[in-house]
């Protein structure tokens, strides 16, 4: 029988999601030689990792990272990408799925040369989700200096206005099209990688830590927003209530991870993001004071301990074993108190800080929304790889809170599930 | 220097504490959410985060000798936050039911108490000791207890004699007093000896007359509901509690005056619904019962809280006590001699298990708690 050894319908390669692991996939899979399509729901390429001001352990930038990435994409014919795009449909079975992308109009076109023109004449503004709303931007924007693809974005809320045609009139180069219409487009692929990853865990929700209510009180995402050279501060953390230099930071760990009520698991990278996040206040405020509390510090593997030893043997930053389950504001001074029982003790501590950073955790995209695709999920959302099925795969965060290397790692490995699927074996 | 210190865990302990109501106390992963999210647990050695792990741990004289474990009104804030689901409200009722086991002589009738499969016989101790105790006395020519009662009105007196009622009830309830006072010797002794090795208090001996007066200081605030209302989640059971207990203090006024009368100016009941005391008795019977009912409707509907035998059996027995005793007056009225005689026997039999099990039951809570609030009021623990 010739069955087994047939052609597949497809050699082609999708991946949904243009973050670090999606990156990854596409990247791997293409530089072997696979057709490879990359669907990016945002203008931009660099997810989660775009947001970050430096990776933990080593403290560099991850601009570093996405730029090699970015390169070896401009660099391969194999990869289509496709920004601003969503999948609205998938059919069909492994080696042969029909898929449905739906394009939305970006109103620029390739020949935009980030002169900023465009961004100058607009006058409306809009909150910049880059930055978790804390910087306002005009509706005519680059998200981020590096973004890749590096073009300006129309918002549509300026579509029909005026403002729209300020535009316009101000590119010289003919690259804003007002134009441009929504549309689907089919492909044809033999797998589908769902590297969808992850949305911080709404803190509005955990309501005994007030974030929401205070406005000192902050998520890690907003402190990588805060503490990055091109953030809504150009890299000053300050108090959001009053712009002033924190004295004083805590961290609340396990900020809606590993509780019934809100995220039920681990997610993985909280500990050492905080701690990583001490050295930014240290870094800025040599003499402020850092409040950790925490459940458990977990920092697992030998990197990752040694970082934390090191923070630890910091005088100015203080581990209290405790969660954090009240908080409060002075209403004249904005400063917060943290409450916990320190177990050690077995003392309250009633910890007042400037600042009050909530680690919160991670939350599979597709626990809020559904993917439009026949995938089996885990209770919390994330996604359970069957690869006896083969054809469909979650990679990276979709599948688990991970690290940005285990995420690659595991994309890299979902790299080769995808080929085995397109090759039939 | 490192302190080495063996934990000897008691694993009977363990299980039995789980079998009363704390089956998910191994869930606790000590993140000491609890302790914060109690309105009245204080900043010094805060609960119950610190009785989670040593009920855990097997650790029984520190938590079974704890005062702290009294403070707790198990309002269930701390049920609410856990993000383990290991539910310390309930652990801490739990070591409750557990500690007034321990601190009740002989303590194989506080198993009893606790055990459904025993209810059937601790029911029928009543029943039996009023039968064999009145026709006991009928050999002897003594009618104290008259199967057919006679005369127009319906006075229970005349079936069941207030005599007989006295020669019964006035032992039982003094051996309950016996039982207290027993355990409150231990008890007073243990929560002290707990608290200096915790570090909780400094007073190095109980001085009576401080004890006496933060007594008298703490209960104004126990009738008043003080610490049961600062609960949030469930701060209107604060209420039904309320009518439970005062239902409970007005009958037990209600008794005495009775007595009094009948003994010392020889005036027999029933009395006239016009008599205030009457009222009092009539007000007290109504809030007992609309305070039960709403206690376990609370119960039943309560999705966070568990509820096990030791719970029911409390709530029914105030729930018939009242009901039984409410009808024994109606029948009365309605002129249902039978009936009345009938549901006045059964009242007399809830009553009697409610003194003799008293020190056994949940409703030791009113000795302990008591006994425990005073001493945290003495050490000025808050």
């Amino acid at each position: 029988m010739t069955v087994d050894k047939q052609a597949p319908a497809s050699g082609s390669i999708l991946v949904v999601g243009g973050g670090m692991a999606g990156l990854t996939t596409a990247i791997e899979a293409a530089e072997v030689g696979y057709e490879v399509f990359l669907v990016e729901k945002n203008p931009y390429l660099g997810g989660r990792v775009a947001q970050l001001n430096q990776y933990f352990p080593k403290l560099c930038p991850p601009t570093c990272g996405l730029e090699i990435n970015f390169r070896r994409i401009k660099d391969n014919q194999n990869i289509k990408i496709f920004t601003m795009a969503e999948v609205e449909n998938v059919s069909g079975s492994s080696g042969d799925y029909d898929v449905a992308v739906k394009l939305n109009p970006r109103y620029v076109n390739v020949n935009c040369t980030c002169c900023g023109e465009c961004g100058e004449a607009v006058q409306t503004e809009i909150p910049s989700e880059f930055d978790f709303g804390m910087k306002r931007v005009k509706a005519a924007y680059l998200p981020f200096e590096m973004a890749f693809p590096a073009r300006y974005v129309i918002s549509p809320r300026i579509i029909g206005t005026e403002d729209a045609k300020r535009a316009k009139e101000a590119c010289k180069y003919g690259a804003v099209d007002l134009d441009m219409e929504p549309k689907t487009i089919n492909l044809n692929v033999g797998s589908v990688v769902w590297a969808t990853g992850w949305e911080p865990y709404d803190a509005s929700r955990i309501d005994n830590l007030g974030y929401g209510r205070y406005q000192n009180i902050i998520t890690n995402m907003q402190m990588e927003r805060l503490a990055a050279p091109n953030g809504p501060t150009k890299g000053k953390i300050l108090c959001p209530a009053d712009d002033k230099a924190p004295e004083s930071v805590a961290f609340v760990q396990c900020a809606g991870s590993r509780d019934a009520n809100h995220l039920p698991y681990c997610s993985y990278i909280c500990c050492m993001a905080s701690l990583k996040q001490a050295t930014y206040v240290r870094a800025q405020y040599p003499e402020a004071k850092i409040y950790i509390f925490y459940i458990d510090i977990r920092t697992p593997g030998n990197r990752y301990e040694k970082f934390y030893q090191e923070i630890k043997a910091d005088e100015n930053i203080i581990f209290i074993k405790g969660k954090v389950a009240e908080v409060s504001e002075n209403p004249d001074t904005r400063k917060i108190t943290v409450t916990a029982e320190n177990a050690v003790t077995g003392e309250k501590v009633h910890q007042a800080a400037d600042l009050v950073v909530l680690a919160t955790g991670m939350q599979p995209t597709a626990a809020n929304f559904k993917l439009p695709a026949d995938l089996k999920y885990n209770g919390d959302g994330f996604i359970l790889n069957n690869f006896s099925k083969g054809g469909m795969f979650g990679a990276g965060c979709s599948a688990k809170p991970a690290d940005v290397m285990t995420s690659n790692q595991q994309a890299t490995g979902m790299a080769l599930k995808a080929i085995q699927s397109v090759v039939n074996r | 220097m490192t302190e080495t210190y063996m934990v000897e865990p008691d694993l009977e302990f363990i299980k039995e504490v789980g079998l009363l109501g704390a089956e998910d106390l191994k869930k606790c992963y000590q993140c000491a959410t609890c302790s914060v999210a109690c309105p009245i647990s204080p900043d010094h050695k805060p609960f119950p985060r610190k009785e989670m792990i040593a009920a855990s741990w097997g650790m029984k004289d520190q938590v079974v000798k704890n005062a702290d474990i009294w403070l707790c009104h198990n309002c269930g804030d701390c049920t609410t936050r856990c993000p383990r689901e290991a539910k310390p409200g309930d652990v801490l009722a739990a070591l409750r039911t557990y500690a007034i086991q321990e601190y009740a002589v002989p303590k194989k009738l506080g198993k009893m108490v606790n055990d459904p499969k025993k209810l059937p016989m601790l029911l029928a101790v009543p029943v039996v000791l009023f039968l064999v105790v009145g026709i006991f006395l009928k050999i002897f020519g003594i009618h104290w207890l008259n199967f057919s009662p006679s005369g127009e009105e319906i006075v229970h007196a005349k079936f069941f004699s207030t005599w007989l009622v006295d020669l019964i009830f006035i032992p039982t309830f003094f051996f309950a007093i016996g039982v207290f006072v027993l355990g409150l010797k231990r008890f007073v002794g243990d929560i002290h000896e707990e608290a200096l090795k915790s570090g909780k208090t400094d007073k190095k001996k109980i001085d009576p007359k401080g004890f006496i007066e933060a007594l008298v200081r703490v209960i104004p605030e126990i009738l008043k509901h003080k610490k049961f209302s600062q609960c949030g989640e469930n701060a209107d059971r604060a209420t039904s509690h309320m009518m439970v207990l005062y239902g409970f203090i007005g009958l037990f006024i209600v008794t005495n005056i009775f007595f009094i009368t009948l003994y010392v100016f020889g005036i027999h009941g029933p009395y006239s619904q016009l008599n205030p005391v009457k009222w009092l008795a009539n007000i007290a019977g109504v809030a007992l019962v609309i305070g039960a009912a709403l206690m376990i409707k609370d119960r039943l509907t309560a999705t966070e809280q568990t509820s096990t035998y030791k719970d029911w059996f409390l709530v029914v027995l105030a729930l018939l006590l009242g009901v039984t005793g409410m009808l024994t007056e109606m029948t009365r009225l309605g002129g249902a001699a039978g009936l009345s005689y009938t549901i006045y026997f059964i009242h007399l039999v809830f009553v009697w298990a409610l003194f003799a099990y008293v020190p056994y039951s949940k409703l030791a809570h009113l000795v302990y708690r008591t006994v425990a609030m005073a001493y945290a009021e003495y050490t000025e623990r808050s």
